[in-house]
């Protein structure tokens, strides 16, 4: 479904990404890992192209991502959630969700609200749907922009380190709704340092070190028997912490 | 451009020398032109019709209608009667008027500040200024002076102070006078006198009208004030004998009001003959005496003989209700309030240009911004209202008002300011949220109008609101370029009656007022921002 091919992304003098190339099939899960730095975030945001690529070639569902690709068509294929939550703080739960289908899709008040709350109910947090984001807790914020997120009805979605900014409560609540999400069939790749989470839910972990690839593998294979000196140091930093 | 034929006209030279290439010529032409047919009727009539006809016909900067600009605070010259801030009187309005019969065209008049007299007379706003302005050397220079009233400087104190027997008598005393007027020069010269002999100097204060230069003696700021006989013989019906002439200096350029105009020979001498047939046929006597600048005038009914202290509630009452003050007020909140739309209508897609990349348009706004807010208001007033029209005769246009000139000028410069307050709450929104809309698919507008608007008008309402308060008083500034908004109807009333405190306390209210509510808007708006707050975001959905 997805296919990454010599992709190429540098900051002026700095190489961010450097030829990297994989492949995703149609409902996989894709765990991303990596130290900081090593070109993770910049990799997913290349999908929907919130990051222009410089070089190297991605392809969703056969179609080319590039300067010619209509963006509103490729983000309502690709849905992404961010670390930040980054939820309109002037608008309510629900039109939060409401609001993208209606102005980018042109969906009607009532469908679009209809809509938002059926995914609202599907993040458990329909009850909230009246309140303001500042009134909510993170993990319940980060829960609303996945439901936001759904409301374009992608095929894909991207998760920058959906979980980084949450306690460990609720980690395992918005980790909860990724795993039902999955299990559901959606295609997704997600940017994580949370090493349970991803055993849990990814079909492939892909690692990633200055802005390469090093090591693509299930997740039974990454965490037990790592080919590279430097995942292994990475995981072993990972246990430690 | 080989082998082409050159047009016919164009290789004939006397063709040519009839076809002006420079528009200035043409306007020339143009004006010189009824004379010349002037002439050549006189000659195929007969010359026995000629002095009839030269008589009656109106100079150039008549033709078609005189246009008079006069600063209406200095009574019986020119002042309002009347609260109602249009009835102009007083000799010089009845002398237009005058004139204006004598040569059969309307007569229109545009009252501004003093400052904005000469300036407008240079622009061609008006044909003539008559103001009570002395005839005077300096002026001369630029401007044609014809004499119509002939007066004398006079200095005044409080009544009951001793007369002095030479303007060196005056040193190391504050001396008022009107700002805008030659007085300052001449006593300045004094000065340099009184340096010389190695005594302190007359200190000057300049006021911008000359009731606040009698007010100042009237409350013992200012020892004495400088005016003219005439003026001071009509103020002292209002101040009921408070003050009186401690001396007289006879300084030449002193000795008479003059009518000016543009420079032209032919106009002075068709105006010196205008002014010269009213005194000869008996016309300017009833004038002078109906003002009492003669003797055996009749009743003048200007000046209500109020007495001068204490406050007076029927004339603070009847100020605010009147419909002077109320149309004045209404010119000040109309002014601030598009002004101010216009600005922010300027000011937002400018805000978004400067809160993106660099670039040649970028480096534009920076630039006008760091103009517009540098060179004072009071400035760019007189500029687009005097100024503009010399580069550009269409802004001399009727159409281009006091109002239009004082709405661009005071948006323009509003904008610069706001976009400054625009460019500092855009900046102060989250990158995230434009991030969010942008990986929700929606447009770059989309974007602004749905989510980054609604939040930064939340961070630039409070200092908009400050910037629209003060552009209110702002607008004040108008009255230079002859708007009647608040603050000149103010002054015009006060020029007229010397009640000062009731005209500015009745003002106050009306500021008040204006200001008062729109902070009660800004509440009214900010209670819609309850979701920055969590405690008001909860209380708010409780509700």
């Amino acid at each position: 479904m997805i296919e990454v091919r010599n992709l190429q992304k540098s900051y002026g003098d700095f190489a961010v990404l450097r030829n990297v190339s994989f492949t995703v099939a149609r409902g996989e899960k894709i765990v991303i890992l990596g130290p900081s730095g090593s070109g993770k975030s910049t990799l997913i945001r290349c999908f929907n192209r919130i990051e222009p690529h410089d070089a190297g070639e991605i392809t969703i569902d056969g179609e080319r991502i590039d300067q010619k690709t209509e963006l509103t068509r490729l983000r309502c294929m690709v849905g992404m959630v961010f670390q930040n939550y980054n939820l309109f703080p002037h608008l309510t739960v629900l039109e939060n969700c409401a609001l993208p289908p209606r102005v980018v899709k042109g969906a009607g008040r009532e469908d679009a609200e209809e809509l938002a709350m059926n995914f609202l109910h599907r993040v458990n947090i329909a009850d909230q749907a009246r309140k303001y984001p500042i009134q909510l807790s993170g993990g319940q914020q980060q829960r609303v922009a996945i439901a936001r997120a759904l409301c374009m009805q992608p095929s894909v979605m991207l998760f920058d380190e959906p979980t980084a900014a949450l306690d460990p409560e609720a980690v395992s609540g918005v980790a909860d709704i990724m795993a039902s999400l999955s299990a559901d069939g959606m295609t997704t790749l997600c940017v994580t340092h949370e090493m349970g989470f991803a055993r849990r839910i990814a079909d492939r972990i892909i690692f990633m070190d200055q802005g390469r690839i090093l090591e693509s593998a299930p997740p039974e294979v990454f965490f037990t028997q790592p080919r590279t000196e430097r995942a292994r140091d990475f995981l072993s930093q990972m246990i430690r912490y | 451009m080989h082998g082409t034929p050159l047009p016919p006209h164009a290789a004939h030279p006397a063709t040519r020398r009839s076809r002006p290439a420079d528009p200035s010529l043409k306007r020339l032409r143009a004006r010189r032109l009824p004379w010349v047919a002037l002439l050549w009727t006189c000659m195929v009539l007969g010359l026995a019709a000629a002095p009839v006809a030269r008589a009656q016909q109106a100079p150039s900067f008549a033709a078609g209608g005189l246009t008079v600009c006069t600063n209406p605070t200095l009574p019986p010259m020119t002042f309002v009667n009347g609260t109602d801030g249009s009835d102009l009187a007083g000799v010089d309005i009845d002398v237009s008027r005058r004139l204006g019969a004598y040569w059969h065209v309307p007569v229109t008049f545009v009252s501004m500040d003093f400052v904005g007299l000469f300036p407008s007379l240079e622009a061609g706003r008006c044909g003539m200024v008559i103001s009570g302005v002395v005839r005077q050397a300096a002026r001369e220079v630029k401007f044609d002076a014809v004499p119509y009233q002939p007066t004398s400087l006079v200095v005044v104190a409080r009544a009951g102070t001793a007369h002095v027997t030479s303007m060196a008598d005056l040193s190391g005393k504050v001396l008022a006078v009107e700002s805008g007027t030659s007085y300052a020069a001449r006593i300045a010269q004094e000065n340099v006198a009184l340096a010389a002999a190695g005594r302190p100097a007359i200190e000057i204060q300049q006021y911008p009208t000359e009731d606040q230069v009698v007010q100042q003696v009237l409350i013992g700021r200012a020892f004495a004030f400088v005016s003219q006989d005439v003026e001071l013989a009509f103020r002292q019906t209002q101040l009921n004998g408070k003050v009186s002439v401690i001396f007289q200096p006879d300084y030449p350029e002193y000795r008479n009001f003059a009518i000016y105009i543009r420079k032209d020979a032919r106009d002075r001498a068709a105006l010196e003959g205008a002014i010269a047939a009213l005194r000869d046929g008996g016309q300017m006597t009833p004038i002078l005496q109906r003002w009492r600048i003669m003797p055996g005038g009749g009743d003048m009914q200007a000046g209500d003989q109020k007495a001068v202290s204490g406050f007076n509630w029927r004339t603070f009452a009847a100020a605010l209700v009147s419909p002077a003050f109320a149309r004045g007020a209404a010119i000040t909140l109309a002014m601030a309030v598009l002004s101010h739309m216009t600005a922010i209508g300027l000011a937002v897609p400018m805000a978004m240009v400067m809160n993106g990349r660099d670039g040649m348009l970028k480096s534009a706004i920076r630039a006008y911004v760091a103009l517009f807010r540098a060179a004072p208001t009071l400035l760019q007033l007189l500029f687009v209202w005097n100024a503009l029209p010399q580069f550009l005769p269409v802004f001399r246009e009727s159409w281009f008002t006091p109002f239009l000139a004082a709405w661009i000028s005071l948006s323009i410069n509003e904008a610069a300011y706001q976009v400054e307050i625009n460019r500092a709450a855009l900046q102060a929104i989250d990158p995230g949220q434009a991030l969010a809309g942008d990986a929700l698919g929606m447009t770059r507008m989309q974007v602004y109008r749905h989510i980054i608007f609604p939040q930064a008008l939340r961070i630039a309402l409070p200092p908009t609101i400050n910037e629209f308060i003060s552009l209110i008083k702002t607008t004040s500034l108008a009255s230079v370029i002859s708007l009647q908004e608040l603050l000149a109807v103010t002054q015009i009333n006060v020029a007229r009656t010397f009640e000062f405190t009731e005209y500015y306390a009745a003002a106050l209210i009306y500021y008040l007022l204006i200001v008062f509510f729109f902070l009660w808007v800004q509440k009214r708006i900010e209670r819609r921002f309850a979701w920055a707050d969590r405690l008001k975001a909860t209380s708010h959905a409780a509700a």
